[in-house]
């Protein structure tokens, strides 16, 4: 009975020793910034079965150095997870976006204009890549803000001339081309988002043209022009009324 | 034929009640749901860690099963001398080997098809649409899996069960790799180290010819043809290596 009885002291005490340092234990040591990253090739080499995997575990390591280390600025090690899970998975689409605007956090947005580029390489039929370029060029491009914006509409209109990918954009092509200097471009977006619009967004494009169209109604028209050979007549005679509205009183 | 199914049979009902073979599967259903975790940290590609860590764990649990059942198959029946219960009927030793074979072909079968439907239900779950495409990673990873047993039951004729168990795994390894390691060998161009590689290479099961799995999460477009072939390949590769494991078999004294 005694016996017993020091047995279940014991373990009680063991219990509570043990519960009471997990609860009162010193939180983690703060995690070193400097992470050993492998050569995409290394696993290139020696892994072709399993590369997704190993590319998974890595971009789950990559979210949470990420997390980590965001806060203190030090993420050095994170160009190279970033290039290391995108080399091995190279339609991984997740990787490359969150990667990118991970990589601005770095201060490197250079890199993640490199990143974008190799995943739209790879993955030539996903708008998304020239879409997020075109972003990337007009946040942080290094040139002065007219090209940024005439490079950020190239991207867009690559981005909108791809399959399935929102109207929208080519509008966005549109109105950055016209901030750009590029007008003659501009127009003839604009004029294909009549063309091939609904109601709104032929309003939009309508809107669009009247603020970079001169003002003068005869180079007024004369900035038409090229128009008339994509736009079928009935749309351009429609597109001339709407335009011209003011003038015609 | 008919004793090779009575071997079968018998072999099939013996392993899948083996009581450690549920730990091992239920362990691995386990794993599978702890995709689900893994999903949850991954920003929004819940769906696609799920079927990769879901494949992998089916293939290295499903490993671990064939191995170990397959390395003790021969060695039980001689340990616990029923070997010569059989040889005392009209049973030869290649019906044995196949017939230990069948059986368990049919016993993985039911592990695979239980932890492959279990996957598919899950990524059905998370993805909102069915994919058969994770029932026939799974089906390679059967395939795959058919040539370590075939060589381990080969390795089990020659010596100790733990060493045919180890061997399998390495075999499983080196077919992994082999592939990669000629290419990196011929870049050496020592025509001793070349033809060495070259030999393991043609010995040694491929079993990197061909990834479904990252077909499953859109990495590959799967070329059916070389899936296929492949079958074929590690089909008759398991043939042969059948006829070796009954050709060492039969000189085997008990």
């Amino acid at each position: 009975m005694m016996r017993r009885a020091v047995a279940v002291l014991v373990v009680l005490a063991c219990a509570a020793g043990v519960a009471a340092y997990q609860a009162t234990r010193p939180g983690r040591a703060a995690a070193n910034p400097h992470v050993f990253v492998p050569s995409p090739k290394f696993f290139l080499d020696f892994s072709p079965n399993f590369r997704t995997s190993i590319a998974d575990v890595y971009y789950l390591d990559m979210i949470q150095y990420y997390g980590e280390h965001l806060r203190g600025g030090h993420l050095q090690s994170l160009p190279a997870m970033v290039d290391l899970v995108t080399t091995l998975s190279p339609h991984f689409k997740r990787a490359y976006i969150f990667g990118a605007f991970a990589l601005t956090d770095v201060g490197r947005p250079d890199l993640s204009v490199k990143l974008l580029e190799r995943g739209f390489a790879a993955n030539p039929d996903d708008f998304a890549f020239p879409a997020y370029l075109g972003y990337f060029s007009y946040q942080y491009g290094t040139g002065s803000k007219q090209a940024n914006d005439a490079a950020a509409a190239r991207w867009y209109q690559r981005a909108a001339s791809i399959p399935g990918s929102p109207p929208y954009l080519l509008r966005l092509a549109a109105v950055l081309a016209g901030k750009g200097g590029q007008q003659v471009k501009a127009i003839d977006m604009w004029g294909q988002v009549y063309a091939g619009g609904d109601k709104y967004a032929r309003q939009k494009a309508v809107d669009g043209l009247d603020r970079i169209l001169p003002t003068d109604k005869l180079a007024r028209m004369k900035a038409l022009t090229p128009l008339q050979s994509t736009l079928s007549p009935k749309d351009f005679e429609a597109l001339i009324a709407e335009l011209f509205k003011g003038y015609l009183q | 034929m008919r004793q090779v199914r009575a071997i079968a049979i018998n072999t099939f009902k013996e392993t899948i009640r083996d009581r450690v073979l549920a730990v091992i599967v239920i362990f691995a259903l386990v794993m599978i749901v702890g995709g689900l975790w893994l999903g949850s940290i991954s920003l929004g590609e819940q769906g696609r860690m799920m079927k990769d860590f879901g494949l992998a764990t089916v293939t290295g649990f499903g490993l671990i099963v064939a191995v170990f059942i397959a390395a003790g198959l021969v060695h039980k029946e001689v340990e616990k001398r029923t070997i010569f219960v059989i040889f005392s009927k009209p049973v030869s030793r290649s019906a044995f080997i196949a017939g230990k074979f069948l059986g368990l072909c049919g016993t993985m079968a039911v592990v695979l098809a239980g932890m492959g439907l279990f996957l598919f239900a899950l990524v059905g779950i998370l993805d909102g649409h069915v994919s058969g495409m994770v029932l026939l990673a799974v089906l390679m990873v059967y395939v795959q899996l058919l040539a370590i047993m075939a060589v381990t039951i080969f390795f089990s004729t020659l010596g100790s069960a733990i060493l045919a168990s180890v061997l399998g795994i390495c075999v499983f390894i080196a077919g992994q790799l082999s592939q990669n390691v000629l290419s990196l060998t011929r870049l050496g161009k020592n025509p001793l180290t070349e033809a060495l590689s070259w030999v393991i290479y043609t010995i040694v099961p491929n079993l990197s010819a061909v990834d479904v799995k990252a077909g499953v999460v859109g990495e590959q477009t799967l070329a059916w043809g070389q899936i296929g072939l492949w079958t074929v390949y590690l089909l008759a590769y398991v043939v042969v290596v059948l006829a070796l494991a009954a050709l060492v078999f039969r000189r085997k004294e008990f």
